[in-house]
């Protein structure tokens, strides 16, 4: 099992109701299962989880790629700085 | 060769404008552009409140720092001439008038692309850089999302 934490922003935040979590997921584990996981968890957030964007460690991350023990993954909407 | 200043942060403090710029004018410096935008009191927009209260602005501060970095990076890549750069975004609630974000570029001259590096760094964070923003009006809120997707690489 790997252990990593997710944090969530904006209207992720919102739909999740927590800032953070902490989770254990097995090996090789991807964007993508973590989303079904985290659909199972938070059935009301299933489909904001759909559309989220999500970052591993601090960089874009994509359905296909998987995440590693520790990593920081973090779940939010298209950003709107400025 | 003179190093080239690169300042980027997220901050809950006020811009103090003058400053930022006293911070990447250089002896070589001949020209600056800047690009500050501010919370826009009165909105004519379909699915806004037509009068903001405030907005409320978040970060994930140690990733939008990191992304203001690259930012400053593709700029330099771009317009080589460009000399100092300041990213700068205020986070917390932010009343109408109040200067939110700084994008500045310096160069020798004002012919060196400092006016588009300064437009390229605006619309960059505002496709990358992870903050968002609550519009809150008299007796509503909403969520403002952008629409880009950042790529692989990206």
């Amino acid at each position: 099992m790997n252990k990593i934490s997710v944090l969530f922003f904006a209207t992720m935040r919102d739909h999740i109701g927590q800032k953070s979590i902490s989770l254990d997921v097995p090996d090789k584990t991807n964007v993508q299962g973590l989303k079904s996981v985290l659909a199972e968890k938070y059935p009301n957030a299933s489909g904001a989880l759909e559309a989220t964007l999500v970052s591993i460690n601090r960089e874009y991350a994509f359905p296909e790629d998987n995440i590693p023990d520790g990593a920081e993954v973090a779940m939010f909407p298209h950003v709107s700085g400025g | 060769m003179t190093e080239f200043p690169t300042i980027y942060s997220i901050t809950e403090d006020e811009l103090d404008l003058n400053d930022l710029l006293e911070q990447i004018t250089l002896p070589s410096t001949g020209a600056a552009c800047f690009f500050t935008g501010m919370v826009r009191g009165e909105t004519n927009k379909d699915g806004l409140p037509p009068q903001t209260e405030y907005l409320e602005y978040e970060a994930y501060i140690p990733m939008a720092e990191a992304k203001m970095e690259q930012v400053a990076e593709e700029i330099r890549e771009r317009w080589p001439a460009v000399e100092g750069i300041t990213i700068v975004q205020r986070i917390g609630r932010l009343y109408p008038l109040t200067p939110t974000v700084l994008i500045a570029c310096t160069a020798a001259h004002r012919d060196t692309g400092v006016f588009e590096a300064a437009r390229y760094g605006i619309d960059r964070l505002k496709e990358i850089v992870p903050i968002w923003k609550k519009e809150v009006g008299t007796d509503d809120e909403t969520w403002i999302e952008g629409e880009y997707s950042p790529k692989p690489g990206e």
